[in-house]
């Protein structure tokens, strides 16, 4: 979980403006390239398959965008033009006409864009703006003038055209799709992206292309999101939640968010001073991201509630201490973090899950080991452990090579240690007495 | 509109149908974004000639303009400039939502052949009988003067009389005149 949200850039965070998207009434259709072209595999896994990712990601976006905005679909080779599914909003039937669709035959792009474009007309809600999203994955016969009309045609009858070239590449081919985009292009509401072949899933990229975000900020915050989504494997909302479901519950993460970062900053600086370990950072404040169960993708912060303040500026300060502690950063205190440990995690069990997944995580990071070992080290608070144990003298021999073999002993099985963050010291002081007791009698 | 125009004789029932447009439902396709339908048919837009509604990508416009109540039309003027004026131009009343592909499609509530007479301001009579009931006017621009790219219209005015309302003015002047 750690890793996936690591990868997700923190400059596309910062760069959403807000949650509320402007909603652009749109009918769409969707031309699909289904021709023997698209059997290779230069685009992982297939050319066929990248497409079809890519079309059910569109599909989402639009119907997203706005709820009355519908999609068709149709497919331009195979035995022939043909529509899969007209204008419709239902998002299941159209990702399931994607099922079963054969490869074979060759391309007919005019007649695509030409049913499209009839497919629209007929449109239930005329006050929809018509839009056709074409995949020209194969060479294209037809000559620049024909595509030229074409293009005009959609002008005249205010239909905006957005063509993904991907797939096969020639000069010509480019040249006709963006001679057939300045025929039809007006107002900028058409578009062509350019997709080369490359490590970069074909939906990825266009997750960042006007195609998906639209023409203004329209579809931004969605674009974000299905970023997020593509990136973590979540559903398309900011944390995991609905803002439309729950709002308040989207609210105090939106705004648990914010705090946790104010947090870092001061917690940053404090570590800065205290250890001199500057590096240490940035990776805290990554880190401490990931272990606020929470998407990368931000909201701004509207007004929240003060107690809701308080309480997360305490959830906060105590997960910045899980994450210290798993992050080897010797600053943190760890007296303060037993106690302020156990009684967060009282109160709250959401809160002592949190923390558990977060030391379960970084137990693979052996971070925890060096923190056992940090404490047997100290001699002091090894001493006076036992000093307060009756009938144990420090200074028996017996007792020291215990010590001894108790140092190695926890390195190699500090795993079994770890169950609640507040039981660790807890279990150690009860396995070292147990071991005393078999050792003196 | 206005009492005194309902009360004098139909020759001079023209009234400026301009403030019964429903504009939320205007529509105008095949126009120049950067010279749109407002150009031409608001007040104040229509009177500066500077000010032009212009197709876009071929010399055909389509306009349509709903009303906000039903109207009689007795009239329009269209007015442009010599060259790129309209030539002709179809009526379709209440007919929603035309495209370019279906505009031929039904027989026009009546066809004007715009002379550089009437692209100067002079009103074309329309068949008055065919526009008793207007909900909705489309004006289909099918070419201009000159047989160029681009057409310019300068200006369009409809004139005509509101139905509901004369009915009830003429209503109440009876009864006045009664008592």
């Amino acid at each position: 979980m750690i890793n996936t949200f690591k990868n997700f850039s923190y400059r596309s965070v910062a760069s959403i403006p807000k949650l509320e998207v402007t909603m652009v009434l749109e009918a769409t259709m969707i031309c699909i390239d289904n021709s023997e072209w698209m059997r290779n595999g230069d685009y992982t896994p297939s050319r066929f398959q990248a497409q079809a990712e890519a079309v059910n990601l569109i599909c989402g976006a639009k119907t997203q965008l706005n709820p009355e905005n519908t999609v068709g679909v149709m497919t331009m080779a195979g035995k022939g033009v043909r529509v899969l599914v007209t204008p419709t909003s239902d998002l299941g039937k159209i990702l399931a006409c994607m099922h079963g669709l054969e490869i074979g035959g060759e391309m007919n792009l005019a007649a695509g864009i030409q049913v499209s474009q009839l497919a629209l007309k007929h449109r239930q809600n005329k006050k929809q703006q018509q839009r056709i999203i074409v995949f020209a994955g194969s060479p294209i016969k037809h000559d620049k003038k024909l595509l030229e009309m074409i293009g005009k045609r959609l002008k005249k009858n205010s239909v905006a055209l957005d063509i993904v070239n991907f797939g096969e590449e020639d000069d010509s081919k480019t040249e006709k799709l963006e001679a057939l985009l300045a025929a039809v292009s007006n107002n900028d509401s058409s578009h062509i992206v350019h997709v080369p072949p490359g490590p970069n899933a074909l939906s990825d990229v266009l997750i960042s292309t006007p195609i998906f975000t639209g023409d203004g900020e329209g579809g931004s915050g969605f674009a974000a999101a299905a970023a997020a989504a593509a990136a973590g494997g979540v559903s398309g909302y900011d944390f995991g939640v609905d803002p439309n479901l729950d709002p308040e519950l989207a609210l105090a993460l939106r705004v648990s968010m914010e705090e946790e970062r104010a947090r870092q900053e001061a917690a940053a600086k404090k570590a800065t001073e205290e250890a001199g370990k500057q590096e240490n950072e940035g990776e805290q404040q990554s880190n401490s991201q990931d272990t606020t169960m929470t998407d990368q993708v931000i909201a701004p912060v509207s007004e929240a509630d003060t107690k809701k303040n308080d309480m997360m500026d305490e959830e906060n300060a105590l997960l910045q201490q899980a994450l210290a502690m798993s992050m080897d950063d010797p600053s943190s205190s760890q007296d303060l973090r037993d106690t302020d440990m156990s009684d967060a995690a009282a109160d709250d069990p959401e809160l002592a899950l949190a923390l558990q997944l977060s030391v379960q995580d970084s137990t693979k990071d052996s971070a925890s080991q060096s923190d056992m070992s940090k404490l047997l080290t100290d001699q002091s608070f090894v001493s006076s452990i036992l000093a307060s144990l009756p009938g144990v003298d420090t200074n028996d021999p017996s007792v020291k090579d215990m010590l001894a073999s108790m140092q190695n002993q926890s390195e190699v099985s500090s795993l079994n240690f770890i169950g609640a963050n507040r039981n660790i010291p807890l279990a150690w002081i009860i396995n070292l007495t147990f071991f005393l007791m078999l050792c003196l009698c | 509109m206005s009492a005194e125009s309902a009360a004098t004789n139909m020759l001079r029932s023209q009234v400026d149908l301009l403030d019964f447009i429903d504009w939320s439902g205007v529509e105008c396709l095949n126009y120049n974004s950067s010279h749109p339908l407002p150009n031409a048919v608001k007040q104040g837009y229509r009177e500066d000639d500077g000010l032009n509604l212009e197709s876009d990508a071929d010399e055909q416009l389509l306009i349509y303009l709903p009303f906000t109540q039903v109207v009689k039309l007795h009239s329009i003027v269209v007015k442009g400039p010599e060259e790129e004026g309209p030539k002709t131009v179809k009526l379709f009343s209440n007919r929603e939502h035309m495209g370019f592909s279906n505009v031929n499609d039904f027989p026009p509530s009546d066809k004007a052949v715009l002379s550089s007479d009437n692209l100067k301001g002079h009103p074309v009579v329309l068949k008055f009988v065919k526009f008793q009931n207007v909900r909705s006017l489309t004006i289909f621009i099918e070419d201009n003067q000159t047989g160029s790219e681009i057409t310019k219209v300068l200006k369009i005015a409809l004139f005509g009389t509101t139905v509901e309302t004369t009915d009830m003015k003429g209503l109440k002047k009876i009864e006045d005149h009664q008592h």
